[in-house]
């Protein structure tokens, strides 16, 4: 009887750089690289791929629990007419600052916390092509991050903050009409956040074509590979769009410039072109993700392969070339004129005939399978991430809250859209009659913020529960899954795997626990535990940890309050980048008593003879 | 084999769509009042764009529910419950019995590529056709063209009785456009600072107003009524208290409102309280609002053909050197032209009613009828208009406060502008 259906002929091997010459041994002054892989010096200065996920998925549920704040008290002004909870120039910056938070500050680090943690584990890498440039990402972002938070604080509560819409529409945003010095936060805040994205895109692009495991073919990668990597060039265009409008902006407010000033010629659509030619792809940057987590977690449920692999792809990659063709349908009504408009609108239009594949795959992937429960990307990795499961029923629970309030919320907006009630407006007449479908929204969104608070308490639960029961080890693969993230020990060890891995196919760690017997049946090729990585070969090359990625984000900080403030931060701010530049290049390629070092080269034990020997005991 | 509760299946689907049929009834059934309601257009174009949307809603709603009912049915029919489950943990366990392996299904995959593909190909059609007609004017004998001006926080109109926005205008007037039924009016919409939007739901689709730029819309009515308006791109800080107001009148109406708008006001009595309100209103408002007749170029201190010299967004900005002055457009001055004032039915950006028990339409020459003037808010306005619309009066933007002004003083200036029909 044949129980696999191919066997593995290639040997693994271990995770060895070629044996370096002789390092320089200690002392190395101040360019020793940080010591020690416990307490916060370990998260501040590491490299490691799977802690800086881990840093963004922290930081962006941080930037969510304040954007939701911020929503909160939209839905408690706009409850009922003629809202004085808070007053109207309050309200204009609070939801700027609820949208570009949610954006910027949320949805895209929730997006880099998925992409920086399973990524590498999805193509059997050890980390990412620079994993320095990957912990300056992180910390660049939260610089920015927290720029432009602090704008709600200095200078007094929502003095000095932004207040032209997420979408910051000039001239609106010059100097002239918005003198206090938020929508200055808004422009430097943002430069850093893309410098972060920017430099996160390309270091996770590198990452895809270089690093992929022996055997992993493109078209051997799981559909959110895909879609990160279909993200990242996203974002590695979309990024330089936006940064030049910001720069602009930036010289506008800061040094006079006259690129949106009307006065002296400028076309203030030029904004709009630059924003939404970066904010449309941006779109597809937020959704695309999503995409690929809901095309992982349905197979894994349903077991069955995804349905129609090349075309959720190839409609990937479409949706990432037509998102670039769409940007104008956001500025119908500013007057691009009729053949613009029927263009943008064809386009548009189009845009649905990709998206709906992917759509009409997941059901069909369903069709004819067991479905056994769905849960959030969160939920599905948090096992791999932490060891642990999170709690099933206060899961459902919170899931069904959230959809509820989810639906209470938005679908009355498109309700009070139809009957006429605009975006952004601080309050209405009773007469208007928005009333009623305000309240309900209102009700959903603290229905949302209820199922968010039973989301974290979960977490809490799910946490203390493990604590007690002596923190029993999950295994490395509880839903049976498909991902070669699934291969290794949960919580993923610090160097991914034990051995590298050969693919041989798309799904490379569900077909070698499974095969398929002389009917066609699939049946147990072996266990999980025989195939998947103990985590034991603490020998891998590692990293070594920085100071340089903080530091110099830490200077970028400081030049940023510097042009916001003081030119004179600026120069210091400069000092610092400077300086953790040199220390970057100057600091050792390779400490050997830094933290994650492991000095013998040659790895644990070789067993790729496993699956053959495995295919022969079942045979 | 576990059995199917098809039965289920269906109840469960049929309990989501009605669910969601019930709650859109709801919406609509509520929908009883609603003077910006999209849903219910009198307008020639605003009737068009509805024509265009309605069948497509239909067809995305069949979309809609075929998907969502499928995931409904897919979830339904094929999840294994927990006690089927083996020991109902996820994972592994023995003897489960796998569906079968399937990759994929090219025909399929061609099939709902190219079905959606036609389908949108046909409403593409359809939205062209549309797009393009929104911009066709019908010409009449109503030589008629409005220049339509946003600023922060209220729209100014300029009216051309000889369809020529190039000149200077007969009317002007502020937040109330009045228009003859059943008359295509084109208007070029502008903006003195930031972007705008002029938005009459009823009547037609929203259309920006940029600084710099000149856009050319129209607007039509197929009924007489008031259709309330509002400002629909973020302007800033009181975007939202930014409304207007359509007023649709017969074509005698229109004829007799437009005469009676030509005329200047009247000089009010000597001695009466309306005089002194005359007064005060020149030494206190009339440096930005201009009734014509009444105040000059030298009430506001300038040469009568410039505007005030101290205002300007794109001029001079406390004695500094802004950028050029728009002055072509600055006929109103800075404020809303006042000469017909008491004639209107709202005031301060169409957030207030100019008159109590007012009902709708209000028969638009007929004051008598209109109910009582709406003094107490008016009186407030006057006194701290900051404090009833949020204005930044410190940068000329909004309407400053005037808290030095007695009551007998607000008195006056009210008689006086009860006096402006």
């Amino acid at each position: 009887m044949t129980v696999t259906d191919r066997t593995i002929t290639a040997p693994e091997e271990t995770l060895a750089l070629p044996a370096a010459p002789a390092v320089v041994r200690r002392p190395l002054g101040v360019f020793t690289r940080p010591q020690g892989s416990e307490g916060w010096q370990s998260w501040l200065f590491t490299v490691d791929h799977k802690r800086i996920g881990i840093m963004y998925g922290a930081a962006a549920l941080f930037f969510f629990l304040v954007g939701g704040a911020e929503a909160l008290f939209i839905r408690l002004q706009l409850a009922a007419p003629n809202g004085s909870v808070i007053g109207a120039g309050t309200y204009n910056g609070v939801f700027t600052m609820h949208g570009v938070t949610m954006i910027f500050l949320v949805a895209m680090p929730m997006a880099a916390a998925f992409a920086n943690y399973l990524l590498p584990l999805q193509i059997g890498a050890r980390d990412v092509a620079f994993p320095r440039l990957n912990a300056f990402s992180f910390w660049c972002f939260l610089a920015g991050g927290l720029l432009l938070t602090s704008s709600m604080l200095i200078g007094g509560w929502f003095q000095n903050v932004p207040d032209g819409g997420w979408f910051n529409y000039a001239p609106n945003s010059g100097l002239l009409f918005s003198p206090h010095k938020g929508i200055d936060f808004y422009a430097v805040g943002l430069q850093i956040t893309g410098i972060a994205s920017l430099v996160s895109s390309i270091n996770l692009i590198v990452t895809v074509l270089n690093m992929r495991t022996r055997g992993m073919s493109l078209f051997r990668m799981p559909v959110l590979t895909w879609m990160l990597l279909i993200t990242q060039f996203l974002l590695l265009f979309a990024i330089p769009v936006i940064t030049v409008a910001l720069f602009l902006l930036m010289f506008d407010r800061l040094w006079d410039a006259n690129f949106f000033n009307v006065a002296a010629g400028a076309d203030p659509l030029l904004w709009q072109h630059l924003f939404w030619i970066f904010g449309h792809p941006e779109v597809y940057i937020l959704v695309l993700p999503a995409f690929g987590i809901v095309s992982e977690i349905i197979p894994t449920f349903s077991r069955k392969p995804i349905f129609g692999y090349n075309f959720m792809v190839a409609s990937g990659i479409a949706i990432g070339f037509m998102g670039w063709g769409v940007w104008a349908h956001h500025m119908f009504t500013s007057g691009v004129g009729p053949l613009a408009v029927a263009a943008f609108s064809v386009s548009t239009m189009f845009i649905a005939v990709p998206t709906g594949v992917k759509v009409l795959n997941w059901l069909a992937t369903m069709y004819g399978g067991r479905l056994r429960g769905l849960f959030g990307g969160l939920h599905f990795w948090w096992p791999k991430v932490f060891g642990y499961i999170l709690d099933e029923r206060w899961g459902k629970a919170a899931f069904w809250v959230i959809l509820i309030g989810f639906n209470l919320t938005f679908g009355p907006m498109h309700i009070l859209g139809l009957q006429g009630m605009s975006r952004r407006i601080a309050t209405y007449r009773a007469d208007e009659g928005f009333a009623f479908w305000n309240m309900v929204a209102t009700i959903g969104a603290f229905a949302i913020a209820a199922g968010v608070a039973m989301l974290l308490w979960n977490i809490y639960k799910s946490t203390r529960d493990w604590r007690r029961a002596g923190r029993p080890a999950v295994g490395p693969d509880p839903w049976d899954a498909r991902g070669l993230e699934w291969m290794t020990a949960s919580p993923t060890p610090e160097h991914n795997f034990d051995r590298e891995i050969e693919v041989e196919g798309q799904d490379e760690f569900w077909h070698r626990k499974y095969g398929q017997d002389e009917s066609g049946r699939v049946v147990r090729a072996a266990p999980t535990s025989e195939i998947a990585h103990d985590g034991s070969n603490t020998k891998v090359h590692l990293p070594s940890p920085s100071y340089w990625p903080i530091v110099l984000s830490g200077g970028i900080l400081l030049v940023g309050y510097g042009l916001i403030y003081n030119l004179w931060l600026v120069a210091a701010g400069m000092v610092l980048l400077v300086g953790a530049m040199y220390g970057w290049i100057l600091e050792p390629a390779d400490d050997p008593e830094a933290a994650g070092h492991h000095e013998e080269h040659d790895g644990g034990h070789d067993d790729g003879g496993h699956d053959d020997e495995e295919a022969a005991t079942l045979g | 084999m576990r059995r199917e509760p098809r039965a289920l299946v269906w109840l469960s689907s049929l309990l989501v769509i009605a669910g969601t049929v019930a709650l859109i009834v709801v919406a609509i059934v509520v929908d009883d009042n609603h003077p910006l309601s999209t849903l219910s257009p009198v307008g020639r174009q605003g009737r068009d764009i509805a024509a265009l949307i309605n069948p497509i809603f239909i067809v995305a709603g069949v979309v809609f529910f075929l998907v969502q009912g499928a995931v409904l049915a897919l979830w339904w029919r094929y999840r294994v419950s927990g006690s089927d489950d083996g020991d109902g943990e996820f994972g592994y366990y023995e003897d489960e019995e796998f569906p079968e392996q399937v990759h994929g299904n090219n025909r399929l995959e061609v099939a709902w590529t190219i079905v959606p593909t036609v389908l949108l190909a046909v409403i593409s059609v359809f939205t062209l056709v549309a797009l393009f007609a929104l911009d066709d004017v019908e010409a009449s004998d109503e030589e008629l063209a409005v220049t339509v001006i946003g600023q922060q926080w209220w729209w100014e109109y300029q009216y051309h009785l000889d369809g020529d926005t190039t000149t200077p205008p007969d009317i002007v007037t502020a937040n109330e456009l009045v228009i003859p039924v059943g008359v295509d009016v084109p208007l070029d919409i502008k903006s003195r600072d930031v972007i705008h939007a002029f938005w009459i739901p009823k009547l037609n689709g929203k259309r920006d107003a940029v600084p710099g730029r000149s856009h050319d819309w129209v607007i039509q009515s197929e009924e007489t009524g008031v259709f309330r308006g509002q400002c629909t791109e973020f302007c800033g800080l009181s975007h939202g208290y930014m409304k207007m107001v359509a007023v649709v009148l017969t074509a005698d109406e229109f004829a007799e409102w437009r005469d009676n708008q030509m005329k200047p006001a009247d000089v009010p009595e000597e001695g009466t309280a309306a005089a002194a309100g005359w007064e005060t209103f020149n030494q206190q408002c009339a440096n930005c609002h201009v009734v014509n007749g009444l105040t000059s170029a030298a009430t506001r201190g300038g040469d009568p053909e410039s505007p005030p010299d101290d205002w300007s967004i794109y001029g001079e900005f406390n004695g500094e050197d802004a950028g050029p002055v728009h002055t072509e457009d600055l006929v109103s001055g800075a404020a809303p032209n006042l000469t017909h004032f008491i004639t209107r039915s709202t005031f301060a950006g169409s957030i207030f009613d100019l008159y109590l028990d007012a009902g709708e339409p209000v028969p638009y020459l007929e004051l008598s009828e209109r109910g009582t003037l709406n003094r107490g808010e008016l009186e407030a306005w006057i006194y701290n208009a900051p404090e009833r619309k949020p204005a930044a009066a410190d940068e000329l933007r909004g309407m400053p406060a005037r808290t030095g002004l007695s009551p007998t003083d607000i008195d006056n200036v009210v008689a006086f502008l009860s006096t402006l029909d």
